[in-house]
């Protein structure tokens, strides 16, 4: 290895290895006070630190938080929510009874009989494919007031 | 008089000293860091504004110095990565159309009023000028400042492996540049 590097700096041997630039004159002599006049009063260290460098910490805090909750919290929540909205949904079955906002499940252990096969009838027509006009007047009939025919329209 | 590094750096660092320390630094090191920053930016000018630029970030940031390395590798790198930054400057900020670094600072070299070499020293500096940066920078540090691969290695944070392939590759594309040119 010593060798290869002795024959790579022979390769420029002819070469004069001193330095083919120069300076202007006095140029190291005066430079130290051209450097100082440029410095001025400016010559503050950075004692201060920048903006990031202080919040950096903060920012840290910050970021692991974040991090937490898209990691923990939301997941936590999402769970939660699912868990309280059976318990609410189980809650307003109690409260609302018959109401029609009420689960599937007490809407038809609340229904009478008769309820529910008119209810199937209705069905029946509107899902029936030979749907006329006189079938439409007749759920219409039956199923709103005037009062509501009118208001709607 | 020696220079105690230690107790310069201690003295860059206290209040009551500091003034007197900074002009021993700039007078100490001013010198090396000039043609260090010289031959890679090539242009008086540039080297003037980026040295000035170096000593600004040592007075300035000094307090940060951990002493990891010595004072001279810490200058040196600063002075490095200025003068890297610059010519990454120069690139982005160019009005003329220049595809590489390498062109302008042939062109830098043509027009130097401050170059004194004869034809076969500006043939070799033209021929320098056509390597990467990086592979410059080794050349340069390791030919003309005859610095050991070790503290190469200190300033540049490089391997010593990489800086010996480095240099290795620096010298053949010279040599077939050279070749070229006398052909």
């Amino acid at each position: 290895m010593k060798d290869k590097e002795k024959n790579i700096e022979n390769l420029f041997g002819n070469l004069k290895k001193g330095q083919p630039f120069r300076v202007p004159e006095n140029y190291f002599e005066t430079f130290p006070d051209r450097l100082n006049a440029r410095m001025g009063n400016n010559k503050h260290r950075d004692n201060v630190k920048s903006l990031f460098v202080t919040l950096k910490p903060i920012l840290a805090v910050a970021a692991i938080l974040l991090l937490g909750m898209f990691l923990f919290y939301e997941p936590a929540k999402n769970y939660l929510m699912l868990d309280h909205g059976k318990i609410a949904l189980n809650k307003s079955n109690k409260d609302l009874g018959d109401s029609t906002t009420a689960f599937p499940g007490a809407l038809i252990s609340n229904f009478s009989e008769e309820q529910f096969l008119s209810a199937y009838r209705d069905m029946d027509i509107l899902e029936s494919k030979t749907l006329t006009s006189d079938n439409l007047a007749d759920y219409i009939a039956a199923n709103y007031s005037y009062y509501e025919i009118l208001a709607n329209n | 008089m020696e220079l105690n590094e230690k107790e310069l750096i201690a003295n860059l660092k206290s209040d009551k000293g500091r003034e007197q320390a900074f002009q021993t630094l700039v007078k100490t090191y001013q010198e090396r860091l000039y043609w260090h920053i010289r031959k890679i930016v090539i242009n008086h000018d540039d080297t003037d504004d980026i040295l000035q630029n170096v000593f600004i970030k040592v007075w300035k940031n000094v307090d940060g110095f951990r002493e990891d390395s010595s004072l001279f590798t810490w200058l040196f790198r600063i002075a490095t990565n200025e003068s890297l930054s610059h010519l990454q400057k120069q690139r982005r900020h160019s009005v003329v159309s220049m595809t590489e670094i390498s062109d302008y600072l042939s062109n830098s070299l043509e027009s130097d009023v401050y170059f004194e070499g004869d034809d076969i020293q500006k043939k070799f500096q033209s021929a320098i000028l056509q390597l990467p940066n990086k592979q410059r920078i080794v050349f340069n540090m390791k030919y003309f400042d005859e610095m050991k691969y070790e503290e190469i290695s200190k300033v540049l944070k490089t391997s010593v492996g990489a800086l010996k392939a480095s240099y290795h590759f620096a010298v053949k594309k010279i040599e077939e540049l050279l070749k070229e040119d006398y052909k």
